[in-house]
């Protein structure tokens, strides 16, 4: 029997969408084994063909993107009733994504940025009318509804996709690896002993090293390794972009700690390298930190 | 027609964002008002506040999933332009090669997926039909094709950048990792193949413009403005000047990316989170411009390679200039793929492009503002970023291909919906039979 299937998008790239499109000639194995019953990227159905559909009709859903609308909330509902397994697809869906760092400033202040104050805005105004209100902050789906699966990613990578779909198609579960992007990473590691971080521009990264032992700040350690440390491959930092390592509640906190431990700095000097720790530590998942948490309720007493 | 009426498409389908389209009737069964609603929007300008500027290329490709190489690449050049740096020679070809690759995969993809449903299935099947699927279904080998097509794109983009969603390797003075003499003899030995597919796609392509002839010249025929970017005239995406072209077409201005601000402007309407960008020197709505495939096919004066300067010949014989028919978009991404196809071989085939000169030893930030621009598939793509004397950005402003066009896509589906509810003029074209039926 053929499973139906439904894939919606909330705010979001699309990127979760072209990493499915992108399994390209795997799709035509997965193709006869499912029936697409909602999927704006790419097929004509609409919104309310969803809604009329009976509840728990759809085998799997999949929610990429995260709320920043109450036109998101409402999918995001919608697609829980009608499906019996949901699936938080990529890291928009699990942890809030990258649109999350705007947690940073109250609601007002990103819209004041961007409709009265960017630089070649002409007639600045707050548009209000066909348009859905902004959510006040940015949450990771799993707070709002409650999802059966989770696989994280910035966008979750085909192969990712065709492990998941694969196994709920036929009906196994599916879990997330144990692993870190480290676990994953072929590089020579040595004992730690940082004793000054680089920025990413400076210098030649030794392709054959560890990036961390050469001072550049590489998160892989603290991250989970689903995508097989595509970045450290080609020379480049990780930024944990695909979230933290499973049973880690806050991906910042856990690499700050971690930090701590390995770098043979004066606090102060560990400190000055980060002038920004939210956008070096909280990639796409700032949403779901303490720190973010913490400051969205803060600003909800206030309103109050 | 007996009292107002609301038609409303929620959500429209087969595009890259989100939005709706609402169309106003009146009691007299005219069009009162057309409205492209964008119904989302992320606040990148503001969150970008307060980052390392070395990092953006990493922030920025995550504003759009299906071109995140362009928003990459001019995050790179923007922060280099305030930095004062110019990257080795090797690095910027890498670079094409990077954006070329999505070019070809972007293109293909808007063409078979996103477009191809409409006129190969046909504009009036059921919607459950039309679309991507039914095409691998009824015609697999135009299907595999298709599919192949992209796969060699988004492969090779992810050969430099790492992966092709999200690019991780440009980084102010360079890239941070070369391009292997296996990856390019690898993807070398499938040029054969891309070149013959991208012909067949010309063909195909040509021959739905010649069954679809009469949608193509009456349908959605709309005067714009058009924006795009050339190098001494010829097409190019990754680093030129920029051609503004009145709907006359007579060429307006042509300023340097530096420059935006002489002729960008933004207009926030009631109805939509993605601003309308115009010709700031004539106003709103006047000055609306369109951008992406057809709007660079106008503005340029030649194509930068033999056979898409074929391509282009023959679109130019058949349409005139400049070409106000929305859906030659189509006919002029196809042009467009040509051309990628071909530059991507000039590149491959250089022997500079495995160089592992690619990176500048020294790269010092520091207090300043920069441009950066490139083409992305659907258009002009701009990034503009400050700095502080720590390389901090203070401020970002972004003029992304959406925006470019999105006051030209209103101005078209309010000269549609006249076309479809006043006068039904859909209902008097001649159509074929869809190849699929």
């Amino acid at each position: 029997m053929t499973k139906r299937i439904a894939l919606a998008q909330l705010t979001s790239c699309w990127g979760c969408d072209q990493s499915l499109v992108d399994l390209h000639l795997g799709l035509l194995t997965v193709l006869p084994e499912i029936e697409i019953v909602f999927w704006p990227a790419v097929v004509d159905f609409k919104l309310k063909d969803l809604e009329s559909m009976p509840d728990q009709s759809i085998h799997i859903g999949l929610v990429e993107g995260s709320c920043r609308t109450e036109e998101d909330v409402h999918l995001l509902n919608v697609m829980r009733e009608k499906s019996k397994t949901l699936v938080a697809w990529g890291v928009c869906s699990c942890y809030g994504g990258i649109q999350g760092l705007a947690n940073q400033w109250n609601l007002e202040e990103l819209v004041d940025r961007k409709f009265m104050k960017a630089d070649t805005v002409t007639d600045p105004r707050v548009p209000s009318e066909n348009v859905p209100v902004f959510t006040e902050t940015v949450q990771p789906n799993v707070d709002i509804v409650e999802f059966d699966v989770l696989l994280p990613g910035c966008p979750p990578t085909s192969k990712n996709l065709l492990d998941a779909l694969t196994a709920l198609i036929s009906g196994k579960p599916f879990d997330l690896p144990e692993k870190s992007v480290c676990d994953q990473c072929s590089k020579v590691k040595q004992d730690k002993h940082i004793k000054e971080f680089h920025r990413t521009h400076e210098g030649h990264i030794d392709p054959s090293k560890c990036l961390l032992d050469q001072g550049y700040l590489c998160l892989g350690f603290a991250t989970i390794g689903l995508c097989g440390a595509i970045c450290p491959n080609v020379n480049t930092p990780c930024k944990g972009c695909f979230g933290p390592v499973i049973r880690v509640r806050d991906h910042g906190a856990k690499i700050i700690s971690a930090l701590g431990a390995v770098a043979e700095m004066e606090p102060d000097k560990l400190r000055e390298s980060f002038p920004d720790p939210i956008g070096s530590f909280y990639f796409t998942d700032y949403a779901a930190s303490y720190l973010s948490r913490i400051r969205t309720e803060t600003r909800r007493k206030k309103k109050k | 027609m007996t009292g107002e009426k609301t038609v409303k498409i929620s959500p429209v389908t087969r595009l890259e964002g989100h939005g709706d389209i609402t169309i106003k009737l009146g009691k007299d069964g005219k069009v009162k008002d057309a409205q492209f609603n964008i119904t989302s929007t992320r606040f990148f300008e503001k969150f970008l506040e307060g980052r390392f500027a070395e990092e953006a290329p990493r922030f920025a490709p995550r504003i759009c999933g299906i071109c995140p190489e362009p928003h990459h690449l001019a995050s790179v050049k923007a922060v280099e332009d305030a930095w004062g740096i110019t990257p080795p020679a090797a690095a910027v070809k890498v670079r094409r090669l990077l954006i070329n690759a999505k070019q070809l995969s972007s293109h293909a993809l808007h063409f078979f997926a996103l477009a191809a449903p409409d006129f190969l299935v046909g504009p009036f099947a059921e919607p459950a039909k039309r679309n991507l699927v039914t095409i691998v279904k009824a015609m697999p080998d135009v299907g595999k094709m298709a599919l192949q097509m992209m796969q060699f794109g988004q492969e090779l983009a992810a050969a430099i950048g790492g992966t092709a969603i999200h690019p991780v390797t440009a980084i102010p003075g360079g890239m941070l990792n070369p391009f292997s003499e296996e990856n390019r003899d690898k993807f070398l030995k499938q040029i054969a193949d891309i070149r013959q597919w991208t012909a067949d796609t010309l063909t195909l392509a040509k021959k739905v413009f010649d069954d679809y002839w009469d949608t193509i010249t009456k349908l959605g025929v709309v005067q714009t403005y058009y924006i795009g970017t050339h190098n001494n005239g010829a097409h190019e995406i990754y680093d030129g000047s920029i051609r503004v072209m009145d709907p006359e077409g007579s060429v307006v201005a042509d300023i340097k990316p530096k420059d935006y601000r002489k002729c960008f402007a933004e207009y926030v309407p009631e109805h939509s989170y993605a601003t309308h960008v115009y010709y700031k020197p004539v106003g709103y709505p006047d000055g609306v411009w369109r951008a992406g495939t057809l709007a660079r096919t106008n503005v340029v004066d030649k194509m930068a390679t033999p056979l898409a300067q074929e391509a282009f010949e023959e679109m130019r014989n058949r349409l005139g200039h400049p070409i106000h028919a929305t859906f030659a978009y189509h006919w002029a991404r196809i042009v467009e793929l040509v051309q990628a196809m071909e530059e991507l071989e000039i590149l491959l085939k250089d022997p500079q492009i495995v160089s592992k000169d690619i990176k500048l030893s020294v790269v010092e930030p520091k207090k300043g503002d920069g441009v950066g621009c490139v083409e992305a598939p659907r258009g002009t793509l701009i990034h503009h970023y400050w700095t502080d004397e720590q390389g901090i950005i203070t401020k970002a402003n972004m003029i992304v291909a959406t925006n470019n066009n999105v006051g030209g896509i209103e101005k078209t589906l309010m000269e549609v919906a006249k076309q479809v509810f006043e006068q039904r003029a859909h209902q008097k074209l001649k159509l074929p039979k869809p190849m699929i039926g």
